[in-house]
Formats: structure tokens, C-alpha cells, sequence
């Protein structure tokens, strides 16, 4: 399947890159994590904030769905999570951002290796695919609170 | 230049080694000293690119120490140009530091050793203790000219490296054996460190007759290492350890036990101990190894 345009540009990017310019722009990314924490007065649909075992400090994602449908995520880091997560959830907030939570869950991770190398993928395979996974797991969760709440007869919103 | 490790009073002179640490305070006035290299070592592959100490060259456990075609350390020619491009000869001091409590400086130094490399010291408190005083870090990678380090005659795996025969020798011999894993890991209940990924340990446990001494138990809050007193109490009068001990010690994957080795060999003195790299990673999944769980 085609990727979102955004996460596709940031694919093409990463895919004319040589391994160690790879890093250098990971290492850029990775810079701008604390860009994609809440901001003061953000309200969200869903908050996951857990520190759990494939993590080495708490990782929080907040999804915020906006009239049409679109997925907003924020992410907050801990300070003894590692570089590359902190690269991927600058990557993932801004690749994914305005699609919808199918669209999200819909994502294959196949991804994951154009952007960050093949090396640092075998090196640290469970890292970099943390943060996805996270993501996707709040989708769904909130795509099934929306069928529950349909279910029952309520409304949401898109 | 390198003559005034004792005049620091951070470094517990008791320690049987204490020239093996330097503090941060200590590397922060000789940066810039002939002679020594300090080297980056973490479990976070990208961090010494996010800063590292000034004039800090980088070795990454895997990339650099390890073969993956035999699972095994590099060999003797592969250290020496390791130690050739990063400006290293034998009579350089090597200080490592790092990340988690300096687990992979710990590591590093380690492999350093099994090549023969005498000079190398831990720089106390490692990388976090460095940041939290508010020194500085930098993002330029410095270039070293090469030098021509000699081809090691031989790694000392027999001297400090155990295998899985070794550690199921110690097993049957009921010969000091320490497992430094976290307790769950220990007892069973699970297979990784509660905050890590599963590696592919098919069964949780421990060696026959392991004793538990998790690594944190012998670390501060700071990543400091505990005073010689401290850790005395701890390997000599609650575990029972003898000097002339034969002592092997393991965890997961061999970056704790080189932690507890280092605590073991350099700041209590033991002759005769042997980090077991091979670890829970193979002893959980070897076919035949025996087990035990407990409470």
C-alpha cells in the first residue's frame, strides 16, 4: 500500500540517504522530540502514559481527533529513552499527522527500515518499532471505544 | 601527567584497585591530556551522536567489539585496528564511561582487557554523573592521527572469559557461581530485565546453585560504585567469597556481569574471576543445560 504523503516524503527523504547521513538526520529528528509534547490547553480524545517493557522509561502518546477525522498525536519522553525512539516519535507525529486512526492502524512497518537503515534496524529492532506500535495500539483502542459507543447507541464525532 | 589518581577524594582509596577509577571532576581537568583516550560506550546506539564528553571517541558493543558471523568477540587483528583508528597504542590510559550506570563501559573495558590492554580505568558516575554536574558536552568527533597497535598474540579468553562448559563446571563443582540479573530473572518468573525487550530466552531460571546478587546492588543512586566497605559487605560477608576464589559471573548477555566483574576484580581484588558472556542467552536455550527456579 501507499504511504501517507506526509510519512511518504519523509520515506523519500531518508531513501537517498547514506547510512551515516541516515544518522545525522535521525540525530535531527531526534533533536526535535520535545517539539511534539502537548502544548499548554491541548485537550486529547485518548491518553496511553505507561512505562512498560519495551521501554526504558515512560513514553506517553496523546491522540487528538479533529473534526474531519484526522489523528493528531503528541508524545512525551522520558529522559532515559533511548535516541531512536526519541527520532521516531519526531518521524511518526509528523508522517502520520492528519490521517485517520484506520488509516493509522493500516500502516504496514515496512517503513521502518527505509528510514532508519537496515544496520541500526538489526542492532535495535524492538526500539525502533516501539513507538509505531504504540500509536497503533491507541488508535484501535480509541476506534473501539467509537464502536462500543456506537453500539450502544451514542454519538461521536466523524 | 597521569600520577595524581590519588589525590582525587572522591575514590575510595580501599578499593583494592583505585587507580581503575577516575572521577568526572578528574577527566573534566584532563581533557586534553597526551596519553590518555577517553572512550563512549552505551546501550543507546545513537547518544554519544546526541554529545559526548570533549575529545570522547565512541565504541559501540556490537558494531565494534563482536563478530556476528561466530558470535564471539573480534579477533586479536580486529582490536588492534579498532585501537589504531581511534589513536590508541599500548601505552595509552583508556577511561571509559557511559550510559545505564556504565554496564557497556564496564563491557568495553572488559573486552579491552581480553586482549591484554593493561591501561584502563571507569570514570565513576559515568555519562549521567557527568550531565547532571552540568558539564559539557559537544557534538564534534574528533580525529586522532592512527597509530600501529601491535596484533595481540593472543585474547585471554582461558583468564577472564568463561564459556558454557566453564559455568557448568562451577555448577557441578558447587564453585562460586553469581547470576547479577534481577531478581525475577533469577527466580524465573521472567525472562529479560522487567524495562527490556525479551531476547529470545526460551526458559527463565538460573545455573544450578547461582547465587543472586543483582549488579544495582552494587552502584549508588548516582551510578557511583559503592565504597570498598559497602561492597565488601556485600561479596565478602553476606555471599561468602574468598580471594583465591575461582568466580564466574553472568547475566543476560554478558554487560551486567562485566559490570560485577569489574567491581569484583578491580575494586575488591579477587584474582580469579570470569565474566560468562554467553550468559542466560545461551544457558536458557541450550539444549541439555539444566535449570533452576526458585522462590
Amino acid at each position: 500500500m501507499s504511504y501517507p504523503p506526509k510519512l511518504d516524503a519523509i520515506i523519500a527523504l531518508f531513501s537517498g540517504l547514506s547510512d551515516a547521513e541516515k544518522r545525522e538526520t535521525l540525530i535531527a529528528y531526534a533533536d526535535q522530540a520535545r517539539s511534539q509534547e502537548p502544548r499548554e490547553g491541548e485537550t486529547f480524545d485518548l491518553e496511553d502514559i505507561r512505562k512498560d517493557e519495551e521501554c526504558t522509561d515512560t513514553v506517553a502518546v496523546f491522540l487528538r481527533l479533529d473534526e474531519g477525522g484526522g489523528s493528531h498525536f503528541r508524545v512525551t519522553l522520558g529522559p532515559q529513552v533511548q535516541t531512536l525512539t526519541r527520532a521516531m516519535s519526531s518521524i511518526l507525529c509528523k508522517g502520520l499527522d492528519g490521517i485517520s486512526p484506520e488509516e493509522v492502524l493500516a500502516i504496514p512497518a515496512d517503513f521502518v527500515p527505509k528510514i532508519v537503515g537496515a544496520e541500526l534496524v538489526r542492532l535495535r529492532s524492538q526500539t525502533v518499532y516501539y513507538l509505531l506500535t504504540r500509536m497503533k495500539g491507541v488508535a484501535k483502542v480509541w476506534l473501539n471505544r467509537r464502536r462500543s459507543e456506537a453500539a450502544d447507541g451514542g454519538t461521536f464525532p466523524a | 601527567m597521569l600520577t595524581d589518581y590519588n589525590m582525587c577524594m572522591s575514590i575510595d582509596s580501599n578499593y583494592a584497585r583505585p587507580e581503575a577509577l577516575v572521577t568526572t571532576e578528574w577527566v573534566a581537568e584532563h581533557l586534553k591530556d597526551e596519553g590518555i583516550r577517553i572512550i563512549e560506550s552505551n546501550e543507546d546506539v545513537l547518544l554519544y551522536d546526541m554529545g559526548h564528553l570533549p575529545g570522547a571517541v565512541h565504541i559501540d558493543w556490537q558494531r565494534d567489539l563482536q563478530d556476528h558471523t561466530i558470535r564471539d568477540y573480534i579477533q586479536p587483528a580486529a582490536f588492534a585496528d579498532l585501537c589504531s583508528r581511534n589513536g590508541i597504542t599500548p601505552e595509552t590510559t583508556c577511561i571509559f564511561y557511559g550510559d545505564k550506570s556504565n554496564w557497556w563501559s564496564c563491557y568495553a573495558l572488559w573486552v579491552f582487557r581480553l586482549f591484554g590492554h593493561e591501561k584502563v580505568k571507569i570514570m565513576d558516575g559515568g555519562r549521567d554523573k557527568w550531565i547532571a554536574e552540568g558539564r559539557p558536552l559537544t557534538r564534534e568527533v574528533p580525529r586522532y592521527a592512527a597509530t600501529s597497535y601491535p596484533v595481540p598474540a593472543v585474547r585471554r579468553d582461558k583468564e577472564i572469559r568463561a564459556f558454557y562448559e566453564d559455568a557448568l563446571a562451577q555448577s557441578r563443582s558447587a564453585l562460586p557461581l553469581i547470576d547479577v540479573r534481577s531478581p525475577g530473572e533469577y527466580k524465573g518468573l521472567v525472562t529479560h530485565m522487567p524495562e527490556y525487550p525479551q531476547e529470545g530466552v526460551l526458559r527463565g531460571g538460573h545455573i544450578p546453585g547461582a547465587r543472586s546478587i543483582p549488579w544495582k546492588e552494587a552502584v549508588n543512586p548516582d551510578a557511583t560504585f559503592k565504597s570498598a566497605a559497602e561492597l565488601s559487605k556485600i561479596y565478602r560477608e553476606d555471599l561468602g567469597l574468598k580471594n583465591d576464589d575461582a568466580i564466574v559471573a553472568y547475566c543476560r548477555i554478558g554487560e551486567r556481569s562485566s559490570h560485577t566483574w569489574f567491581v569484583l576484580n578491580y575494586l575488591l581484588g579477587f584474582r580469579n574471576v570470569r565474566n560468562y558472556d554467553g550468559s542466560w542467552t545461551e544457558w536458557g536455550n541450550r539444549v541439555g543445560a539444566p535449570i533452576e527456579k526458585s522462590a
